[in-house]
């Protein structure tokens, strides 16, 4: 099983203010407080870690059958190279992360072999929502702008 | 003691301004589900969580946020919360 997150940086930007009383506290371990607050671009590090564990909880809420709002549970811990893996409850995601000046694009699989196999698709559209069903994609993930297919 | 209308009222106000799906938002009910109805993005629902905190003047621990995902579970908090003053 796979999975995926896109945000939008325009609309984050808009639409949340990390530095917002309880935001950081509510949504990061410790750790991952710390690292945002020494990263070189605190804004872009909140947002990665946050598509890495949305990507990771859609395989994990599918798997396990159960929705909960619990973002300090999944543990992030960056590798390099756009690579980290999140950690919930023991089980281990792979994650691999795509930043550009538009937004941020995280996928997830269960074993780093199938992380590398995942086929994206970024389509950017106004206005109506384009149809995709038909195109049966494992994950799918829309914010502002974009819309964000996984194979 | 707030009625059960009372407290639905001060939630819609709350998630109004990130209910992407507005017609759901006019038929707010305690069955109403933050994401799946109201289409909020679930980047904005610390948000919620925030603006419930500093609306009813109480702290939400994030074991109990876990569960605030419909209109249902966080007016229990809420009243469990206001309960406790």
């Amino acid at each position: 099983m796979i999975g995926n997150d896109l945000v939008d940086l325009r609309c984050a930007l808009k639409e949340s203010n990390w530095k917002r009383k309880g935001f950081l506290e509510k949504l990061f371990t410790p750790s991952e407080q710390a690292h945002i607050l020494s990263a070189e671009d605190p804004f872009l590090h909140v947002w990665q870690y946050w598509t890495m564990k949305e990507s990771a909880y859609k395989i994990y809420s599918r798997i396990t059958k159960t929705r909960s709002f619990a973002p300090t549970r999944l543990a992030c811990t960056y590798v390099s190279n756009g690579h980290g893996t999140v950690i919930m409850n023991s089980l281990i995601y792979f994650t691999k992360t795509e930043i550009n000046g538009d937004y941020i694009h995280t996928i997830a699989a269960e074993s780093s072999i199938q992380l590398e196999k995942i086929k994206i698709e970024i389509i950017q559209y106004c206005g109506e929502m384009p149809v995709y069903a038909s195109k049966n994609p494992s994950c799918v993930s829309h914010h502002g702008q974009f819309l964000a297919l996984v194979y | 003691m707030m009625s059960k209308e009372d407290l639905i009222n001060r939630l819609k106000a709350i998630v109004s301004p990130y209910a992407q799906n507005k017609e759901a938002l006019n038929s707010i009910s305690e069955d109403t589900d933050f994401i799946n109805d109201l289409k909020i993005n679930s980047a904005n629902l610390v948000d919620v969580i925030l603006d419930v905190e500093e609306e009813f003047d109480i702290v939400i621990a994030n074991e109990e946020m876990e569960k605030m995902l419909t209109v249902k579970a966080s007016m229990t908090i809420i009243e469990s919360k206001l309960g406790e003053k």
